[in-house]
């Protein structure tokens, strides 16, 4: 679930027009975008991984000091090396297949069973909080259409390989030497994140905090303007509708 | 035939005059930053309502959302003419919060500053595409005209037939030089003007009514 309404929470699939109007949920609009890396990637057990990553930052982010919000994705979490490798991408090489993501969503949700490892937790909807996981799979159900639909009419074949290739490196990293690995993987991936944005949205280019180029024709041309602040992943949409002149 | 041409225009006029008459024409005021946008709108919303549109500054990018005066009745020769004025922000290919720092101003608001110029320009991007009838450009006639912004705005106002009055603003500085902004856009026709020192003020609206009447 690669973005979420900062405000109330709630997580939309990659590429969801849903959010273009704010979110119906709360009308906010900000949000903020998690690198899961697995943007091409989509299948179910690396999505729900995701999925549940994401539920520490939303809720209360208790356990681990150092990580912050933005880098919730890629963190281990308690779990460490095993969660981390099974939860990163190792579905074939696991034997047990599905158990994979439950057990990234128990090791990784410390609300619920906090330090009860693995097999307690093999069934996600006990360990996750409430409400989420019935919209979480209502988010996976509808991300394949919402991403066909909105890929169908913005990105190219390009720039799925390129993203393909991008998020397999994000990828590869973890794996490479577990925990040490944290803190640089996550940087690239604000980066990378960053240089994406511009080029989807090359509207307004951030080039530094503060700093901006704007391309006037996209501006002109574009209905919605994708405004993307400096702050690790998270941006603003700003629809024609939110602009109203004022009157003195 | 020629009756039935002369009809239709006829025709044409009442539907015209009736449109007018319902809806005031709305003139977004357009320009780079520190052009005299704002003082301009305020100028001629005091001029004939008595109110004013926004503040004025010396620093750039202070109008950062557009503003609208709406219902400005400017009589020429015995005319009315009712006009939305809409105050739009400076509109720039670059915005740089370091361009702030030199105001007083420390660097979180000079960046904030700076983030919502940016947005500014969206917004008056939009502006032009869908919600104005018309364009006052205004140049700062003391600096070069010859500009990627400038270029590419008039460019896009000829482009949607939009009726457009360029306006060679501060006329009042040593350093104005009209004729560059004549040079400049001589497809257009430029009109001097002090909007601070409200110079040359009976010519704009006797244009403004011209143009946009």
């Amino acid at each position: 679930m690669p973005h979420q309404c900062i405000e109330c929470g709630r997580t939309f699939p990659d590429g969801s027009k849903e959010m273009l109007s704010g979110c119906p949920d709360c009308g906010g609009n900000k949000f903020q975008f998690k690198p899961a890396g697995a943007t091409e990637s989509s299948e179910p057990a690396r999505s729900a991984g995701s999925a549940s990553s994401a539920d520490p930052e939303a809720t209360a982010d208790p356990a681990p000091s150092a990580g912050s919000g933005t880098t919730a994705e890629s963190e281990p979490a308690p779990g460490f090396d095993s969660s981390a490798k099974s939860g990163s991408k190792s579905p074939s090489s696991d034997p047990g297949d599905p158990a994979g993501p439950a057990d990234t969503s128990g090791s990784s949700d410390p609300t619920g069973d906090a330090d009860t490892t693995d097999p307690n937790t093999t069934d996600p909807d006990t360990t996750d909080p409430v409400e989420g996981d019935a919209e979480r799979i209502d988010d996976e159900e509808e991300e394949d259409t919402a991403q066909a639909s909105a890929r169908s009419d913005v990105v190219t074949p390009d720039e799925l390989d390129r993203a393909a290739r991008e998020a397999g490196a994000s990828e590869t990293d973890p794996e490479v030497d577990g925990e040490s690995m944290e803190p640089p993987a996550s940087q690239p991936g604000v980066d990378e994140l960053r240089d994406e944005l511009n080029e989807q949205f090359e509207s307004i280019k951030i080039v530094s905090p503060g700093q901006y180029e704007l391309n006037l024709m996209e501006l002109y041309d574009r209905q919605e303007y994708i405004i993307s602040l400096q702050e690790d992943g998270r941006y603003v949409i700003e629809m024609p509708d939110a602009w109203g002149v004022t009157d003195e | 035939m020629g009756l039935l041409t002369s009809l239709k225009d006829s025709i044409s006029r009442v539907t015209d005059g009736l449109f007018a008459a319902d809806e005031p024409k709305r003139i977004g005021i357009y320009g780079p930053p520190n052009a005299g946008k704002t003082t301009l709108a305020n100028r001629i919303a005091r001029d004939w309502t008595g109110d004013a549109v926004g503040p004025e500054s010396h620093i750039p990018h202070e109008t950062r959302r557009a503003r609208r005066k709406e219902n400005v009745e400017i009589e020429r020769n015995g005319r009315k003419v009712t006009i939305d004025i809409v105050d739009t922000p400076g509109v720039t290919t670059k915005v740089d919060y370091k361009e702030f720092l030199d105001h007083d101003m420390d660097k979180e608001d000079a960046v904030r500053r700076s983030r919502e110029a940016t947005e500014g320009v969206a917004e008056a991007m939009h502006w032009l595409r869908e919600d104005v009838d018309g364009v006052i450009y205004v140049l700062d006639s003391t600096t070069d005209p010859f500009t990627q912004v400038n270029t590419m705005l008039i460019g896009i106002i000829e482009s949607q037939d939009l009726p457009a009055l360029i306006l060679a603003n501060k006329t009042d500085l040593p350093e104005s030089d009209v004729q560059q902004i004549a040079n400049a856009f001589p497809q257009h026709e430029t009109i001097p003007l002090s909007a601070l020192e409200g110079e040359n003020m009976d010519e704009v609206y006797t244009k403004i009514a011209e143009y946009f009447g």
